[in-house]
């Protein structure tokens, strides 16, 4: 078997939300019960990639409450406020804003009522592991819970909605001139593969991922992110094809459309990179495409180091491959071993 | 640590940046989550499609009498069923519920069937007898610009053209030492979630409809359902049911309209399930696009200009694929500065199956171009395609291929350093440009 | 036809009618009611369904309900029965294995049989063990790093 190594560098920016004028919003709404139990209603769903352990970090950072004493109830229209979709790599960065507005005028009402409670001015309180604290000290005063009590016993109900509008202003109609989105994404890969010169068979035998998240709020989240994402950019580059036949789809089984196994991973290297934004919640923005979109040109170019052709169809399939390199020899421009 | 040293400051915070556990893992682990398609309520039919197969016809008729005598069966419905529009789409309403004058792609759904359980139900489904009037179905990306083609849908097959125009094209040519050109061309992929599309509509006694749905928007799901079918918006709720993963798929109407629809007629709690086979021929997938580059760079290994056209086929409806394709033509220069710009879109519509958001949303493909024509300069000028990058890429102070002026949080000099640091601490290095 | 079938599922004998051609997983899922084990393609491709049949992990969309009879049936329910997630479950969680979900069961069912038959294994063969469960969201990584620490958790408790 004849294989050549090559590496290959994919980068790209990402504009973060919906742009073009569309609705970019976020809103939650959270309310802390007489034990100090608190729940947000976030309208922004979570597939599985975590924007409600996101909501739990910001609620509880911002209330100064332990995450295991916050339930999220999410992404429902009869019992949580609209927050727009889960898409665009947006949900951190826009409901995290919002969930954080919302937190922040929840602490305020608890600071002052606790003010009152404690006939303490309201500026030497601030609120640490459930309990409102003397600052500087930080010794314990009253519980949230306690706080809450009074609030909820005063018909205040302790709730607070907060709300986060991203939306942009469409480009210019003729030259797309214009800030087009609220901010960006930024990635770049690099990959190694392995190309089998006599089949056209590829591997990926390494690929290292570089993706600004702004300030990851949850490490392992966004590395879940950067390793999903990632093998789907393989999947694009190299396996997946929906193919029709006179518009009549020909690839409708998981045995013909092929998305990628654990054999076909190498262990991606995620290197987090945080450049912090002051539009995100904490400096955080998106990551979930920003680390999908490089891997197929770090992989197009990687073929290109190792053999020196260069494919500009995808996917890049063993036959692609193959043939590519019968059509560089009988022009005589393949570099032969 | 002192305690009350502010954490913007020093990043000392309690919860920010830490690895707290998701809520929703150890349910998913155990087995217990119940997806939509895990979940059994009390008189629960079961629903089942009639998908169009065919990419372009007249529909005749939609002869539905024998799969309604099929025992157990409660409802067999086709488009004049509908009460309201029938219609919806996320940037224009140009998808029908239920196909009525035409087919337009192989994933239009025809009729629907709700019975008892799914082998009745997939027994009707066999007996519906269509007549459909072939016609010559648009493919191709010339097809769908040919302005003598017949028109998909009324106003042509172009749904949308975008232009980029920045600088001096001619003065940005003239500058460049190097200039590479190429045509890219993207395929067609779809996001297989792992689980397939999936609802589960009742109407409670309050005269709700309820939808349990795998969805990434229920506020935008409600907005589709209620005129599609004539229901005052606060008569319907959407709840997001967990989620088998979504990758923009579910951004758009899925099973929605269709339990919705069912479970209106029947008044009884319906569930549809899509099979792997439907999820794969339904709905939306990534849009295949043709990209024709021409690039520019300075013997000093500065970008010239940028010179291109996109394509991209939306299929029969256009759903999120005019902001896709405008997207792509914004995303085109890749992150890095260039003075000089012309980039042309074109949404087209096709009779191949529709296309939608998915990850990575038109710079997907984009990128497939940007970065081959970034390699190909660097190798011409005999310069590193990581260098290249480095001196090119978008800093603080310069602006994007819009004018919007890069400031804080702009990280792509980040990542790249990142991945020069990596290939410097192992040893690694490109075979190209050889020395 | 409908028949009756006694079968053998986490340690109990469940009577259950089905047609002798309705597969294991049908049977699990709706007579059952164990909604556990997923159906992601009812055609023996993503692994969502995976079972254990006397010990070896199988695609119950590709088992016959009658050739289920006789045999030991283990499915992921059966993995906290005592209340008591497994190191495996409880490894997808801690180390970040878990996203959407819906591979999840058949994933841990996958890596479980591995740990019964080799307790100390490579991350090769973690890879081959669960090479025909397609999981979408998380990459795999995450999912081999679980299973690794779940097998030093095993190997730590049996010595």
């Amino acid at each position: 078997m004849a294989t050549r190594k090559g590496l290959g560098i994919g980068s790209m920016y990402y504009g973060i939300g919906y742009g073009f004028s569309r609705a970019d919003i976020g809103s939650a709404e959270i309310e802390m019960a007489e034990d100090g139990t608190t729940t947000v209603y976030s309208g922004a769903c979570d597939m599985g990639q975590g924007v409600m352990t996101v909501v739990t970090q910001v609620a509880a950072e911002e209330l100064g409450i332990e995450p295991d004493q916050i339930r999220v109830v999410a992404a429902d229209t009869g019992s949580t406020p609209d927050a727009g979709p889960t898409s665009g790599s947006r949900a951190t960065f826009v409901q995290g804003v919002a969930v954080q507005n919302a937190a922040q005028e929840l602490r305020g009402q608890i600071l002052d009522m606790a003010s009152r409670m404690l006939e303490c001015p309201k500026e030497n309180l601030h609120v640490r592991r459930g309990e409102v604290c003397e600052t500087g000290t930080d010794r314990p005063l009253v519980s949230v819970g306690k706080v809450a009590h009074q609030l909820h016993f005063h018909g205040r109900r302790a709730a607070a909605w907060g709300w986060h509008d991203n939306t942009t202003q469409d480009v210019d109609p003729e030259t797309s001139q214009g800030d087009a989105y609220a901010t960006y994404g930024w990635a770049t890969q690099l990959a190694e593969v392995e190309v089998d010169t006599e089949t056209g068979r590829i591997r990926l035998t390494k690929l290292v991922s570089a993706t600004d998240a702004g300030k990851a709020i949850n490490p392992v989240a966004v590395e879940g992110q950067i390793e999903g994402g990632a093998t789907m950019g393989l999947g694009y580059a190299l396996y997946e094809q929906h193919i029709l036949e006179n518009g009549v789809p020909r690839t409708a089984s998981l045995a013909f459309y092929l998305v990628p196994t654990s054999m076909d991973v190498p262990d991606i290297e995620c290197e987090i990179v945080e450049v912090p934004d002051p539009r995100g919640p904490f400096g955080a923005k998106g990551v979930a495409e920003p680390a999908t979109i490089p891997t197929t040109p770090a992989i197009l170019n990687a073929i290109y180091d190792a053999i020196g052709i260069r494919i500009t169809e995808t996917p890049i399939t063993p036959e692609r491959v193959f043939f590519a390199i019968q059509e560089a020899r009988a022009r005589g421009e393949f570099e032969e071993d | 640590m002192s305690e009350d040293t502010s954490p913007e400051t020093t990043g000392a915070y309690h919860w920010i940046g830490k690895n707290v556990t998701k809520p929703d893992a150890l349910e998913k682990a155990l087995g217990a989550t119940e997806y939509v398609g895990d979940m059994v309520v009390p008189g629960m039919l079961h629903a089942k499609i009639l998908w169009a197969g065919a990419p372009h016809g007249v529909i005749r008729n939609i002869d539905t009498k024998d799969a309604a005598r099929v025992p157990g069966v409660a409802a067999v419905l086709t488009a004049s069923d509908v009460p309201g529009t029938n219609r919806y789409g996320l940037a224009v309403p140009d998808q029908r519920a239920l196909a009525d004058d035409k087919v337009r792609s192989a994933g239009d759904a025809l009729a629907l069937v709700a019975a008892e359980d799914e082998e009745a139900a997939e027994e009707a489904v066999a007996k519906i007898k269509v007549d459909l009037e072939p016609l010559r179905p648009i493919l191709t990306y010339e097809d769908a610009l040919d302005p003598m083609a017949p028109a998909i849908h009324e106003g042509g097959n172009v749904f949308q053209h975008t232009t980029v125009r920045k600088g001096d094209l001619e003065k940005g040519i003239e500058e460049s030492d190097v200039i590479v050109e190429n045509a890219y061309h993207t395929h067609r992929m779809d996001h297989v979630p792992m689980e397939p599309e999936a609802g589960l509509a009742y109407v409670d006694p309050s005269g709700v409809l309820n939808i349990l749905v795998g969805t990434q928007y229920p506020y935008r799901d409600r907005r589709q359902i209620a005129p599609a079918l004539d229901l005052a918006m606060n008569k319907v709720r959407v709840i997001q049911a967990p989620i088998g993963g979504g990758f923009g798929r579910k951004d758009d109407i899925t099973a929605e309209i269709h339990v919705g629809l069912l479970a209106l007629k029947t008044r009884r709690p319906v569930r549809l399930v899509y099979t792997r086979e439907e999820s794969l021929i339904a709905n939306t997938k990534r849009h295949p696009m043709a990209m024709n580059f021409r690039t520019g760079a300075r013997k000093d290994g500065l970008l010239t200009f940028l010179d291109g056209d996109i394509y991209g086929d939306t299929g029969a409806g256009v759903s999120l694929g005019a902001y896709v394709i405008k997207k792509a033509g914004i995303h085109a220069t890749g992150p890095y500065d260039v003075p000089n710009i012309r980039v042309d879109t074109y949404t087209l519509y096709t009779n191949n199956l529709v296309s939608g958001a998915m990850r990575g949303f038109g710079v997907m493909q984009a990128a497939v171009a940007h970065e081959s024509q970034m390699d190909q300069l660097a190798h011409r000028l005999g310069m590193s395609p990581l260098e290249f990058r480095i001196k090119n890429c978008l800093k603080p102070g310069l602006a994007s291929s819009t004018g919007q002026l890069m400031n804080e949080g702009c990280g792509i000099e980040a990542t790249l350093q990142r991945i020069k640091d990596y290939m410097s601490a192992h040893d690694l290095r490109f075979n190209r440009p050889h020395a | 036809m409908r028949q009756r079938y006694a079968l053998r599922v986490n340690g109990e004998t469940r009577e259950t009618e089905a047609e002798p051609h309705e597969s294991l997983l049908d049977v699990l899922r709706e007579n059952l009611r164990l909604t556990g084990s997923k159906k992601g393609c009812n055609e023996a491709e993503c692994g969502s369904c995976t079972v254990l049949l006397n010990g070896r992990p199988v695609v119950s969309c590709l088992v016959l309900v009658p050739d289920a009879v006789g045999r030991d049936i283990v499915t992921i329910e059966a993995l906290a029965g005592d209340g008591t997630p497994h190191p495996v479950q409880r490894q997808m969680v801690e180390q970040g294995g878990v996203q959407c979900g819906y591979c999840t069961p058949g994933m841990i069912m996958s890596a479980y049989a591995l740990l019964q038959e080799n307790p100390h294994p490579t991350d090769e063969e973690i890879r081959f063990a669960i090479s025909g469960n397609i999981c979408r969201c998380t990459g795999y990584g995450k999912i081999v790093k679980a299973v690794r620490a779940a097998a030093e958790e095993v190997g730590r408790a049996a010595s």
